[in-house]
């Protein structure tokens, strides 16, 4: 059923969630940054903004994430257990599907245990309608989250999308269906990027862009790496050792396809040996690779890329850019 | 997860980003700051990683002392007493001067100050230096003569507003990536970009006009274009009329450095010469941007008043999208010699030599200050080596790898009766020294660094310093007590307070202010909201001076035993002698081991196949290091980059010193390579 909540409930339904769940909600940090940060009673919520810089999918696969934790006798220590589930308030579409699409990846079978010991009884809420920039219009989600926040002038329309969710908004007032509707005609209309990405998905599968592309948008890479730093469908790792004294730890720490040594084989060949190669990888993979083998793109359009990108080679820069050069529009 | 807003351990840029750490006090990676002006949400490979090395196993964790030949752990109270023993005795025996203390660019403008003000009011001796003799000394000395500030002119802000960059001796999208992409972001937006660089870097992609003068020939370059500018009539007459002194000098000193003889130094064709006096002296707005390439050479000094007659004498200066842009390496080499962590100057760059200025710190810290300003750091290695140095103290500095000709550094350090290293990890020099303390790294204490673009900021502690290990303000401040001075300073916030009452440029500098963006100095008092651009109306020093150059070679040029010029630096993903980088897993993954940069040509002749071991030999010693053919550089040129200790770049390099700055020639010098 669908229900509405006001800034009060909005409140108290974060209140009712904090005892049970580690709830992380929108706040501004002290410059300004938009982060997903631990809620306390004085936390000062952001309903509206930017998309949270950090990529929610971290709270799951986090930059740096111990595996395993080895005694001097060769046995294994429990890592710290998981004391609450985590609760992530504030995610758009783009980010609950990012965070789909990582679920897929490390849960499809048999599942990575440190993920789903993170993930397996998290809480996801969405927030959409007009909580962008400005309070800007951001479209509703695919339902793929426990409570869909939908943002209107003065009031929050509220989705149980889960068993869970639904008991959550028991108490709530119920909210209007017409107004609902109306959203999501306007949502099927607000999906310019997907369709960029398409285009740009279409050429690549095609094999109309040529390697002098990849060479030139290569020569503007300045190998940050943090394209796939931010990015929340990417689920490349490798595996750091460290022994100290008493303990020898494995983690896991974010990779980066565009490194050099990211494919380097121990005989010093690399079938990604030149940076055009790498970087067409970065974009192919998300564009053609991932379709073939998911059915659907790679990127969610969440933006972050290209905020992040230095030179302005985000991922829809460059597909920009592919449209523009070998589109429909050139012919 | 929680959050630490601070400032990037790296480079000079001063980008800042979010430590993230969780309830147990360790580190889970780090996030941009979307909105800091610098960052914009941005960082490079290295900032994105400068939370893998804090909790690395290596880290030093309890003070150690040389017994029976070993360094063994020991208690803070015996590790200061000896070490305050041994500098004290030292001072009281041999004399303050056979004291040295190196300072770093890596600690803070608190700890920088304090350890200044214990070299000279704790032990007498104005014997402090640091990195910067080896990276920027040549801008200091250069710049404050023809300004009267050594400092980077401009901001940041101005690529977005200028019409051509002049990168000579920079390689900017390595060595300061995020500056580097505002240079490509100009280019995009339309502006020209004129790259002087003999190897093949990123930014000559994207460049009008690529120069690839042979190392060492930078002045003939400059004068060349200077004089071809002067030629057409391209020159700033009315700048130059109001804004300098001493142009006739410069117009004579360039007469004989005509497009023809220029091209025979520098290796480029008159017209290249020509072409780039003609692109630089039309712009409306130009940025010169420089670095090592300029500076470290046995004539940087002079490169440096190069740059700065050609910014003089087409009048780009004091306004946006102008200046002369030297770019600091590291991320508090500014502050370091902003403090006084320097031989003749305390902070502020007032003079040790200026008795109206010694009083005022004699006053203010309560005890008689030595007159004579002190060692150069490159010449106390010398005199150490000579024996007439006795005891050093070492804060994160890594001589044995980063200074040149190495054998010379350990014969140093060998010779030393006492020597002293704080840092957080165990170096290749601190395994020499007779004391060890370990010290807090940057995300593990407070205090406040200065950018390139003289932008003070806060560094924020995260989290805890591993087993014992100390902030070195909190350590320097034991020793300052125990010379019976001001030692029980709470924080660095009083620290700066105390820097603020004697610093003119850093008046205005205080912690309450710093919360937003920082502040550029000079900032005189409490409402000067900083100084984005230098030398607006009139210079620092009055008139900008033209200081006339003449070329003359490098010290050591190839000849027919050591065939190859020898160029050094970094690489994208390590920095300096590797002791953080190499330690940081996917930095460490993609440059494992030393290698040289050799052109094809070159390797033919040599016979020299890819991958392939070779033995690098100079006047001063070999090395091991992999062949990497590349178009990179030039035939006739190497290249190799020193962070890797097992092949260090410094066994080869000349300490061939400039002599006026004391900075080594690190760019050039001879070689011959064989298979191994």
């Amino acid at each position: 059923m669908l229900k509405q909540l006001d800034r009060a409930d909005i409140d108290h339904l974060l209140d009712s969630l904090h005892t049970a769940y580690r709830l992380q909600i929108p706040q501004q940090l002290p410059d300004g940054t938009r982060h997903l940060s631990p809620y306390t009673p004085t936390s000062v919520l952001s309903l509206s903004g930017e998309i949270v810089h950090r990529k929610p999918t971290s709270f799951f696969f986090p930059q740096v994430q111990k595996l395993v934790s080895i005694d001097p006798t060769g046995h294994a220590r429990d890592l710290q257990k998981v004391e609450k589930p985590l609760a992530l308030f504030g995610l758009n579409r783009a980010d609950l599907m990012g965070i789909q699409f990582l679920d897929r990846f490390f849960l499809a079978a048999p599942a990575d245990d440190i993920y789903l010991s993170l993930r397996q009884d998290a809480l996801l809420i969405g927030l959409t309608g007009f909580s962008g920039p400005d309070k800007s219009f951001l479209p509703l989600s695919t339902g793929n989250c426990d409570i869909e926040l939908v943002a209107l002038a003065g009031h929050w329309l509220a989705l149980g999308h889960s068993t869970i969710g639904k008991k959550l908004l028991d108490p709530y007032a119920r909210g209007l269906n017409s107004e609902l509707e109306e959203l999501r005609q306007r949502d099927e209309n607000s999906s310019g990027d997907l369709e960029l990405l398409q285009q740009a998905s279409h050429l690549l599968m095609n094999d109309l862009v040529p390697d002098s592309f990849w060479a030139e948008i290569a020569g503007r890479c300045i190998l940050c790496s943090g394209c796939n730093m931010v990015c929340p469908t990417c689920s490349c790792f490798c595996v750091q050792d460290r022994c100290f004294e008493e303990t020898t730890e494995r983690s896991r720490v974010w990779d980066s396809c565009q490194f050099d040594a990211f494919m380097r084989e121990a005989s010093g060949h690399n079938p990604l040996g030149t940076e055009a190669l790498r970087t067409r990888r970065r974009i192919h993979h998300k564009l053609a690779a991932d379709i073939e083998r998911w059915g659907e793109p790679g990127c969610v359009a969440c933006g972050r890329c290209d905020r992040s990108c230095p030179t302005g080679i985000g991922m829809m820069a460059v597909a920009g850019e592919i449209v523009k050069r070998y589109g429909a529009g050139r012919r | 997860m929680n959050t630490t807003l601070t400032t990037c351990p790296y480079c000079g840029t001063g980008c800042n980003f979010y430590l993230l750490h969780d309830d147990i006090g360790q580190l889970t990676g780090l996030e941009p700051a979307a909105n800091h002006p610098v960052t914009r949400g941005q960082l490079c490979v290295k900032g994105w990683n400068a939370h893998a090395f804090v909790g690395h196993p290596d880290r030093l964790q309890t003070p150690l002392i040389r017994k029976n030949g070993q360094l063994q752990p020991t208690d803070w109270q015996t590790a200061l007493d000896l070490l305050h023993d041994k500098l004290r005795t030292i001072a009281t025996r041999q004399g303050p001067d056979s004291l040295m203390f190196l300072s770093s660019a890596k600690v803070s403008n608190e700890e920088n100050y304090l350890l200044m003000k214990l070299a000279r009011a704790g032990y007498g001796t104005n014997n402090i230096d640091h990195c910067a003799r080896l990276c920027h000394s040549s801008t200091v000395t250069g710049l404050v003569e023809t300004l009267g500030s050594g400092a980077m002119t401009n901001s940041l802000s101005c690529f977005a507003e200028t019409d051509l960059i002049f990168v000579i001796g920079s390689n900017t999208t390595e060595q300061h990536p995020l500056i580097g992409s505002r240079i490509l972001q100009a280019v995009q937006q339309g502006a020209q970009l004129i790259v002087a660089d003999s190897r093949r870097i990123r930014l000559s992609q994207h460049a009008d006009l690529h120069l690839r003068h042979q190392n060492g020939s930078d002045i003939a370059l400059l004068n060349g274009m200077m004089r071809h500018i002067s030629q057409e009539g391209l020159e700033d007459r009315t700048f130059i009329t109001q804004r300098t002194e001493n142009f006739s000098a410069l117009q004579q000193a360039l007469e004989p450095f005509t497009p023809e003889y220029v091209a025979t130094i520098t290796g480029l064709s008159s017209q290249q010469i020509m072409d780039a006096a003609r692109l630089f002296a039309e712009a409306d707005r130009a940025m010169i941007v420089y670095a090592m390439g300029i500076t470290q050479h046995s004539h940087g000094v002079d490169n440096v008043r190069a740059v700065s007659n050609l910014a003089l004498l087409t009048g780009n200066l004091g306004r946006p999208g102008t200046g002369i842009n030297p770019l600091r390496g590291q991320n508090n080499v500014q502050g370091a010699c902003d403090m006084g962590a320097l031989p003749d100057v305390y902070t502020g760059y007032q003079r040790v030599a200026d008795p109206q200025i010694r009083e005022k710190f004699s006053a203010a810290w309560g005890v008689p200050l030595p007159e004579t300003p002190g060692q150069m750091s490159t010449h106390a290695i010398e005199a150490a080596a000579a024996g007439k140095l006795c005891g050093m103290l070492v804060l994160g500095e890594n001589p044995v790898v980063s200074d040149a000709n190495q054998t010379l550094v350990y014969q140093a350090f060998e010779k030393l009766d006492f020597l002293a290293v704080i840092d957080i990890f165990m170096t290749e020099t601190a395994q020499l020294a007779d004391l060890v303390l370990p010290a807090a790294c940057y995300a593990e204490r407070d205090g406040t660094f200065t950018s390139t673009e003289r932008r003070v900021q806060r560094g924020r502690k995260a989290v805890e310093p591993p087993g014992q290990a100390r902030a070195d303000w909190q350590i320097i401040a034991e020793l300052l007590r125990r010379c019976g001075l001001k030692g029980d300073y709470t924080d660095p916030a009083e620290i700066m307070n105390e820097i603020a009452s004697l610093t003119p440029s850093y008046g205005g500098i205080e912690y309450s202010r710093l919360e937003g963006e920082g502040l550029q100095w000079p900032c005189s008092d409490n409402t000067d909201p900083g100084t984005p651009i230098l030398h607006t109306r009139t210079c620092t020093r009055g008139k900008g001076h033209f200081s006339p150059v003449t070329y003359r070679p490098p010290q050591e040029m190839p000849d027919l035993e050591f065939p190859l010029l020898l160029n050094t630096g970094r690489t994208a993903f390590h920095w300096h002698t590797g002791s953080m980088t190499r330690r940081s897993h996917l930095l460490d993954r993609e440059e494992r081991q030393a290698f040289v940069e050799i052109n094809p040509t070159d390797a033919e002749k040599y016979q020299l196949a890819e991958r392939q071991q070779l033995k690098v030999t100079s006047r001063r010693g070999s090395v091991s290091v992999r062949a990497r053919l590349t178009e990179r550089v030039p035939p006739g040129q190497v290249f190799i980059p020193f962070h890797f200790a097992e092949s260090a770049a410094n066994v080869l390099t000349n300490n061939a010193l400039d002599p006026e700055s004391g900075i080594p020639e690190f760019k050039v010098c001879a070689v011959r390579i064989e298979a191994c």
